[in-house]
């Protein structure tokens, strides 16, 4: 099993970085609060953008079928996955049709989800992540810690160094304009040369037939412009009925993962290129199996990164803390539902303060479905000594007389117990804390001599 | 069976057709929304420019001494080649539709050049006439009709990320600058 709070403890071990990385990430957080509040509709929107996922979630099949439908008019080839490895195998079919080498990627979780990229260069493509942010990570042998600043764990030094062993930058240069000059270049000659792109999906629109790209940098319109075939990786739940609905998304997506107003290039595909391929992967993966449990919910996420920029849990220990794919509240609600047996720890990495709720653009109760999994996480084997505790601790509290025995031979025990035996090892409440000094009487016994003389 | 069947049977039989989404509320609307445009662009590291005077002057301007031009309106000159995958200094395009709220300018390649201009390009020019400005999102998909689009985009601004500190930088892979081009509307 992973272990979040493990994980946490390297990540604060150098403070300085670590409250450098909640700051950072509280900067973009005020940054969508001022994009939000000069919406006066801001709430309202949210409110019916969760109804939307709601509705196309519950009938899935429906839009699905729809969108395929239509996409199919349209000349896009549709393939369906039911988990990751039919999609890497499902994408490598179509590389191979095309004779295709070097491919250029824009960002898509889903992609990071299944492991696409090691599975491609495994067999001995070139993979090129184009996202400036997933490039550095994957020069780096890294992973993103971030949905949507998948290098925010990265200081720019840290960035210059990667980009002088990897780029030849000028060491030690480490000025954000020269590195993002150098990564423009280095990249344009991959988008030039690509023969085949793969980017994800905002958005399937299903009475269009036809999906949605958002990115900031245009990475996925010019690779998707340059190579001869365009593949397309999408979640199921990534589908909604239709372009009127994604006004409502539009004006959600961006100023909740950025403060932007919208995102830079907002790409709709309807049809492939004139002599190029056009192809749309739906993928399950276990998002079918999520439709029926308690946490359907959070099958309305569209990725935005709210939650994880509000979260005083993720602030504070870094996105890889979480060991998945996709960190945060929403990640561990995704990870927790899916694979309790793993992630076990991650419905604990989170104070139920609420803050992801109030943020999330789809007005997912992320709060709520975490403290729902805590009662399944206990149920794993990883808590089977917590467990056993509190059962006993629960049968000691029902006998009380027997309570009152033990809880009065600590009070008497507690001044000649030596520290290092009451802050072993096994105390970890008392790692970072003092505990209580007893009181000299119990509240039985004060009440029982109080209410003696009346 | 196949992927696909498995799939759709596991998200059940529900098979809804009549969904529509209530916008039941008061939805942002701009006094002066070339006003809103502009500034919003401007946020997003676009300029605009009320056009005043003859149009191909102005282009003229914009476009300066640059080498290669590619001009899809014919304004400036009659007529334009560009082949996929050749970089150019300039692009002038138009566009019939905009956004007050953000800034975004509907850029429709309508398959009359390769989809790589609109990121080869060093510099985007867009002409828009100010009637084709709406409130927001909503109005601008109401507007699109999506029967006609091979590829399209919401573009506002130039190419941009904040991926390395969170530093904002202009042109990282597509164009590092945009220019919007105002024009009174022909039936005014």
């Amino acid at each position: 099993m992973k272990n979040h709070a493990a994980e946490a403890e390297k990540f604060v071990a150098d403070s300085a970085r670590a409250h450098w990385h909640d700051e950072a990430l509280w900067y973009v957080r005020r940054k969508r609060d001022v994009a939000a509040s000069q919406l006066p509709e801001w709430e309202e929107l949210r409110e019916v953008a969760g109804k939307i996922k709601k509705n196309t979630v519950e009938n899935l099949a429906y839009y699905l079928e729809l969108f395929e439908r239509e996409a199919q008019n349209n000349g896009i080839e549709i393939y369906w996955a039911m988990d990751a490895r039919e999609c890497n195998e499902t994408v490598e079919k179509i590389l191979r049709e095309e004779g295709a080498r070097r491919i250029v990627k824009s960002k898509s979780m889903l992609s990071e989800e299944c492991g696409l990229n090691d599975y491609l260069q495994e067999r001995g493509y070139e993979i090129v992540d184009t996202d400036l942010g997933e490039r550095i990570v994957q020069l780096h042998g890294d992973r993103p810690s971030h949905i949507v600043l998948p290098a925010i764990h990265l200081k720019k030094e840290d960035v210059s160094e990667i980009f002088h062993e990897h780029m030849a930058t000028r060491k030690g240069e480490s000025d954000p304009e020269y590195l993002t000059k150098e990564a423009r270049k280095s990249l344009r000659r991959s988008f030039l040369e690509a023969d085949a792109a793969i980017t994800g999906v905002n958005f399937a629109l299903a009475r269009e037939g036809a999906f949605v790209v958002c990115t900031n940098e245009g990475n996925a319109d010019l690779g998707t412009a340059m190579a001869g075939v365009h593949i397309a990786c999408m979640g199921i739940e990534k589908v909604i009925p239709s372009a009127r609905e994604l006004g409502v998304f539009t004006r959600l997506l961006a100023r909740s993962a950025t403060g932007q107003a919208v995102t830079t290039y907002t790409s709709h595909f309807r049809r492939p290129k004139a002599g190029g391929r056009l192809c749309v992967v739906i993928v399950d993966n276990g998002r079918s199996g999520l439709l029926s449990s308690g946490e359907s919910e959070a099958l309305s996420c569209m990725r935005c990164g709210a939650c994880m920029n509000s979260c005083p849990v993720y602030r504070r220990s870094g996105g890889h803390s979480y060991g998945s794919t996709i960190p945060g509240p929403i990640g561990s609600v995704l990870s927790a539902a899916g694979n309790m047996d793993e992630f076990a720890s991650l419905p604990f990495a989170c104070t139920l303060c609420a803050s992801c709720d109030n943020v999330c653009p789809s007005s997912i109760a992320l709060h709520d479905l975490l403290y729902g999994l805590r009662e399944d996480a206990i149920k794993s084997e990883a808590y089977r000594g917590k467990r056993t505790l509190l059962k006993a601790a629960a049968w000691l509290l029902l006998h009380p007389s027997l309570y009152a025995f033990v809880m009065n031979l600590y009070r008497r025990l507690y001044p000649f117990i030596p520290r290092r035996i009451l802050y072993g090892r096994w105390n970890v409440w008392g790692r970072e804390r003092e505990l209580p000094e007893p009181a000299r009487r119990s509240f039985a016994q004060i009440y029982e001599e109080m209410s003696d003389g009346k | 069976m196949g992927s696909r069947e498995k799939i759709l049977s596991a998200l059940g039989i529900a098979r809804n057709r009549g969904f529509e989404v209530e916008l039941s509320f008061p939805i942002l609307s701009f006094g002066d929304r070339v006003c809103a445009f502009v500034e919003n662009l401007k946020k997003a590291g676009g300029e605009s420019i009320v056009a005043e005077g003859e149009l191909s002057k102005i282009l003229a301007r914009e476009v300066g001494d640059a080498d290669s031009v590619v001009d899809t309106t014919s304004i400036l000159y009659g007529s334009f080649s560009y082949k996929k995958g050749e970089e150019v200094d300039v692009a002038i395009l138009g566009a019939d539709l905009a956004v007050a709220e953000n800034g975004a300018l509907w850029i429709d390649t309508e398959d009359r050049y390769p989809r790589s201009l609109l990121t080869l390009a060093r510099k985007i020019v867009v002409i828009l006439e100010e009637d084709a400005i709406v409130d927001t999102m909503h109005q601008a998909y109401e507007r699109v009709d999506f029967s006609k689009v091979s590829y399209a985009l919401f573009m506002s601004g130039p190419s941009k990320t904040a991926d390395i500190e969170q530093s904002l930088v202009f042109g990282a892979h597509g164009a590092v600058a945009m220019t919007a081009v105002l024009i009174p509307s022909k039936r005014a």
